[in-house]
């Protein structure tokens, strides 16, 4: 909040303990999702036997025993409605017969495992030709694809476009983006919205290596073109970017994970990179294990865009995706789709320690400044094995992260926090933080069953029809508790034992842990070079008194 | 820091150029991935920095390959001993990218992934002193038929130099300049890269001489593309 509350998220946390007994464990429909803080505070503090607005729907008033223990809470409508939707897809979801094949390009597309996988992804052409395939040889599918493009084609001409088809226990999502088609075939529960959500990445990580305009071109030539010529080789960056997509919470939210780092030395980085430049340079970002260390954006770049975080996910998967050598400087061209989907930069990466867990990402608009911005990447490297912060960096990944334990708050098994009191005039990345898994959430399977629940809840509270703004879900084996507010959008994942009180208790004391460490969590003073002051935005250019502006100040 | 000379590995997709290369700088065979761009390397040989740009074969980089290649001093024209398409393609269409190398840019040409083939063994026989730091133990059985062989290479080589117009006694004789090696087991793999380097110095010597050749180059070169139209449109 530009208002200079730098408690604000706090400030909420600590109100709920004393209205506990009125938080109401069901769904509070908000019916304007863009309440100001006034309703907000509203929200939050329900009256014991006050109206409160159920997800299904049902029924005006719930009334619920405040003090019900919330183990037992299956008796809501809410919570009753949510177990059963619950139950028998998540059975289908989870299983995966017979185990994967080593390569899934060689997967027997007429085996029953093949058509138990979770879920399918499918891009083809408008003339039908098949392009990728997450799992089985596009080949292979190319009449399954026929017949998806005759579908696609068929409800076209009546002009209409198809968005789904449901069926038992599937959803089917098509997505028509220029010459492309793209088609989600899924089991899990995610919502229509967030599997489009999906689709549109696989599209813009295809733009990302051949730029929207070329696409357009070569379809426009040739329409039965076949793009597996161009994107040979790019079916591992697809199959990667799926794979991230089902477990990186970054994707759902928009947003981007930072490295917890002492703000002294985050600062100390980005002031080395904003030091290191050269001209055409506009990005420096610098990333440790695929978490954000500190971007920095040249200053007349950040007047009119900002770095979204959808391209930072597709920079960081095209690099994950490649082989990684610390001895040899990569040198590529590559469209940030978001930024502009029909132009090229070229990406310098390099990787600074021998573990190939500290990694350097140049962006530049000139295709001849490899040498020039390689000697900014030198530059970088010797200043940052001078300070010591290398060796910081690199030896502090031993854990990437942080445990939930940190908290101290024992019912509490994981969480998502993404702020949201970004100040309009401060155009900033969008972050979020979350703990590393751990405890019942060490195996696949566990992760894709807390991750579904995740995506279940992220739908409820954006959904289109009606947003809510906080739910209270209990779940086979957890209890997770999702709330949005003007300041934050938080998923917080209980113990099943936890009681509401006991809930509330762990809200409070985590977003007060939070709170204390913001600085270390967030970039909330993200650099940018350029020597010019920014006029007009009051911060001329240098770091603004932390305490006394909101959660992100300015830039 | 710039480099005194460039060498530029060329060639179709996943015939084994990233994996020669970390071979041979690594000392070690790992999966790769299909490289994107290009990457560079620096090889300390002797008083000079030979640089080493390590390309993407796939078709969707291949408006890259001249700029990669310019200036170069030599060029490693790579293929797959089982894969006749791969040193097709070399001519098709990588050859023409060499364009904008040295103009006494020297070739190589390498066949890699010996070790897949039935003559594999016979080879490791008769060359005692290539012996690979691991011997091999797949049974013969398994390889299969080479599908090029040397001579294919070395007819090769001679249509590079018809296309360059070089004459074959200006430069370096066919049978040295093609190998076959393979980068899983190491076999040739250092003998490949140290007989370019070799070659590789007299020519730094001479682009020393006449001046910072590739520096100008790069500078003056005007790019059609150069606009700022990479970044916001
Ligand atoms: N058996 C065998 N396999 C090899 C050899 N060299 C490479 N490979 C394999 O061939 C595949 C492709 O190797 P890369 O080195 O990535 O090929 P590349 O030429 O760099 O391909 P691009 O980067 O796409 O141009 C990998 O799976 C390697 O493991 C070899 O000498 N023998
Ligand atoms: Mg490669």
């Amino acid at each position: 909040m530009a208002t200079g509350e730098p408690g604000s998220p706090m400030r909420e946390g600590t109100v709920l303990p004393k209205e506990q007994a009125g938080l109401c464990p069901t769904d509070t429909g908000g019916d304007e999702p863009s309440a100001g803080p006034e309703e907000q505070e509203e929200l939050l503090a329900p009256q014991s036997n006050g109206p409160v607005r159920v997800a299904d729907g049902q029924g005006d008033a719930q009334e619920e025993p405040s003090d019900k223990e919330l183990s037992d809470s299956a008796s809501t409508d809410n919570t009753l409605e949510d177990s059963s939707e619950f139950g028998r897809p998540l059975g289908v979801g989870v299983c995966e017969p017979g185990g994967p094949p080593t390569t899934h390009r060689d997967e027997d597309v007429t085996a029953a495992s093949w058509r138990a996988r979770r879920k399918h992804v499918f891009v083809l052409s408008e003339a039908g030709k098949p392009i990728y395939s997450r799992y089985g040889n596009e080949e292979a599918l190319s009449s399954t694809m026929g017949v998806m493009m005759a579908l696609v084609s068929f409800i076209q001409s009546g002009d209409n476009a198809i968005r789904s088809i449901y069926s038992d226990d599937q959803k089917l999502v098509f997505v028509q983006q220029g010459p492309l088609v793209l088609v989600s075939v899924s089991r899990t529960l995610q919502s229509e919205q967030q599997l489009r959500q999906e689709l549109l990445y696989v599209y813009y990580q295809i733009l990302s290596m051949l730029t929207q305009v070329s696409i357009t071109r070569i379809f426009e030539r040739k329409k039965n073109y076949d793009l597996r010529r161009l994107l040979a080789g790019s079916e591992k960056i697809l199959d990667r970017l799926l794979n991230l997509v089902e477990s990186d919470p970054g994707f759902l939210l928009g947003a981007v994970r930072c490295l917890p780092l002492p703000a002294s030395l985050r600062d100390t980085l980005g002031t080395l990179l904003q030091k290191a430049i050269t001209p055409n340079l506009v990005f420096s970002i610098l990333v440790a294990r695929s978490q954000l260390v500190t971007a920095v954006q040249e200053r007349a770049v950040i007047e009119e865009c900002r770095l979204e975080p959808t391209d930072l996910h597709l920079l960081l998967n095209l690099i994950g995706a490649s082989s990684a050598f610390q001895a040899g400087e990569i040198w590529t061209p590559i469209c940030l789709p978001r930024f502009n989907p029909d132009g090229y930069f070229y990406a310098y990466i390099s990787y600074l320690d021998a573990e190939c867990t500290v990694c350097l990402v140049l962006l530049s608009t000139d295709k001849e400044s490899f040498y020039a911005v390689s000697d900014c990447k030198r530059r970088v490297e010797e200043a940052m094995r001078t300070q010591g912060s290398l060796q910081v960096l690199s030896g502090g990944l031993q854990s990437p992260s942080y445990g939930v334990g940190q908290v101290g708050v024992p019912d509490l098994r994981h969480f998502l926090y993404k702020p949201l009191d970004i100040p309009e005039n401060y155009r900033q990345l969008p972050q979020f933080t979350s703990p590393e898994l751990e405890g019942p959430y060490c195996s696949e399977e566990e992760q894709h069953r807390l991750f579904d629940l995740y995506h279940y809840l992220h739908s409820r509270i954006h959904s289109t029809s009606r947003p809510l703004r906080l739910i209270y879900h209990v779940a086979e084996k957890e209890t997770l508790l999702a709330w949005v507010t003007s300041k934050f959008e938080l998923y917080t994942c209980f113990s099943p034992l936890v009681t509401k009180a006991g809930a509330i208790n762990v809200l409070t004391k985590l977003l007060r842990w939070i709170k204390k460490e913001e600085d270390r969590l967030f970039i909330r003073y993200p650099p940018k070079y350029s020597t010019t002051p920014n006029p007009g935005k009051g911060t001329k250019g240098g770091r603004p008194d932390g305490a006394e502006n909101g959660f992100f100040a300015g830039l | 820091m710039k480099p005194d000379g460039k060498v530029v590995l060329l060639g179709d997709m996943n015939v084994g150029k990233t994996s020669l290369l970390h071979r041979y700088m690594e000392r070690r065979f790992q999966d790769t991935i299909s490289t994107v761009g290009g990457a560079f390397y620096l090889k300390q040989w002797g008083p000079y920095n030979i640089s080493i740009w390590d390309t993407a074969g796939r078709e969707q980089f291949h408006g890259l390959g001249s700029m990669y290649c310019r200036g170069a001093a030599a060029v490693i024209l790579t293929y797959d001993v089982n894969n006749l398409q791969s040193l097709i393609e070399l001519e098709d269409r990588f050859l023409a990218l060499t364009d904008t190398a040295s103009t006494d840019c020297i070739f190589a040409i390498v066949g890699n992934k010996v070790d897949l083939t039935n003559e594999y063994a016979l080879l490791l026989e008769t060359e005692e002193e290539n012996r690979p730091e691991k011997p091999v133990t797949g049974c013969i059985s398994t390889k299969v038929q080479k599908q090029v062989h040397l001579d294919d290479a070395v007819a090769l080589y001679k249509k590079i130099l018809k296309y360059k117009m070089l004459d074959e006694k200006d430069v370096p004789a066919a049978e040295k300049m093609c190998f076959e090696t393979s980068a899983k087991t190491g076999y040739k793999v250092d003998y490949l890269f140290e007989t370019i380097f070799d070659m590789v110095v007299p020519i730094i010597l001479r682009q020393q001489a006449e001046g910072p050749l590739q520096t100008v180059e790069i500078t003056n070169y005007k790019s059609a593309k150069r606009t700022k139209s990479g970044c916001c449109a």
